[in-house]
């Protein structure tokens, strides 16, 4: 199974500046886990202390909102998962 | 009634294809707030004052401080230390004669949102922070006026157009606030976002086109693409989670 998270730029510093990675997973959690796994630096930048997502990261499955429940929502072969953040400047 | 002056001066767009004269009229009847008078309201109120819109109320508590002028382009080098909103309405009224300008310094906070924004038609977040950005969406569902969202961060944007009551607002989709940092930013990045903003914004006055609602559209300046990524109402959303359209 293999399933591509896409990484925005101010990301891509934690993962080696790929802006895709494949990954394996039944669900969202289990795909940045495998994430997590090849670049560990990423976990901070997604993760709270408490192991979940903060606040101001969106998650989004093929261009879709996974909210709410992100993390056990299903994985499919050929998904994309996009990771968004919350922006503020103007 | 358009007078010549304004059909010669309108002229480029009266002739588009469902926007007539009866669109310039429409621009010169609306009333626009813009919230922030920095990036994002720089380029997306030049743009409304061009098209005619006949209120523009710009609200900032800044004063112009000389780190603005990479991007803030209604300010300019001799209006470092003066209050923003007169900058602002300096050059607005220079570009456009006809129109007005209500030029507000004010912060604004809980207390007066609602006052700021009321009896508007459309409501522009051109802020620079979460939290206001969350105030004006509340203040713009409790009011019934749609709100044209835009934040940047570096090469980077974000827009969305919410129609209170009918489709996904800020709050639906943000749920969280950001750590406050000095944000880093190319100019160049809200002059795109801020003229989709003003691009929305006429377009829902005049009634063309199809609104961003319910698509986050997120803006890669470093790749130059833009992503479009769709959004749900949220039942439970603090903000709007009651209304129905």
């Amino acid at each position: 199974m293999s399933i591509e998270i896409v990484i925005p730029s101010y990301l891509q510093p934690y993962t080696d500046n790929r802006d895709t990675v494949e990954v394996k997973g039944n669900t969202i959690g289990e795909c940045f886990d495998s994430l997590i796994e090849q670049h560990p630096g990423i976990e901070k930048m997604l993760f709270d202390k408490n192991g979940r997502l903060h606040s101001y990261v969106g998650t989004y499955i093929n261009k879709e909102d996974a909210y709410p429940d992100a993390l056990t929502k299903k994985a499919r072969d050929g998904d994309e998962v996009h990771v968004i953040y919350i922006i503020g400047g103007g | 009634m358009l007078n010549e002056y304004e059909r010669e001066r309108y002229d480029r767009q009266i002739i588009m294809r469902g926007f007539g004269e009866e669109g310039q009229e429409k621009l010169k009847r609306a009333k626009v707030v813009v919230a922030g008078g920095g990036g994002l309201g720089s380029p997306s109120s030049i743009y409304l004052a061009a098209a005619g819109v006949g209120t523009i109320r710009i609200i900032d508590h800044d004063k112009v401080e000389l780190s603005n002028l990479n991007r803030q382009v209604l300010h300019w080098d001799k209006d470092v230390g003066s209050n923003k909103v007169d900058s602002a309405a300096e050059k607005l009224r220079q570009l456009n004669k006809e129109i007005k300008i209500e030029a507000i310094e004010e912060t604004i906070d809980e207390n007066n949102v609602s006052q700021l924004v009321g009896g508007f038609d459309v409501i522009l977040d051109a802020m620079d922070n979460l939290e206001t950005r969350y105030l004006l969406n509340r203040a713009a569902i409790e009011h019934n006026t749609p709100f044209i969202h835009g934040a940047i961060y570096g090469l980077e944007g974000r827009a969305m157009t919410v129609i209170p009551g009918e489709t996904a607002c800020l709050r639906c989709i943000y749920r969280g606030l950001i750590p406050k940092e000095k944000f880093p930013v190319l100019g160049v990045a809200p002059a795109v976002i801020g003229c989709i903003q003003a691009t929305e914004a006429i377009k829902y006055i005049v009634g063309i086109g199809r609104l961003l609602t319910d698509r986050l559209l997120v803006y890669d300046g470093l790749n130059m693409k833009f992503s479009e990524f769709s959004v749900k109402r949220d039942p439970d959303c603090e903000h709007c989670g009651n209304q129905s359209a």
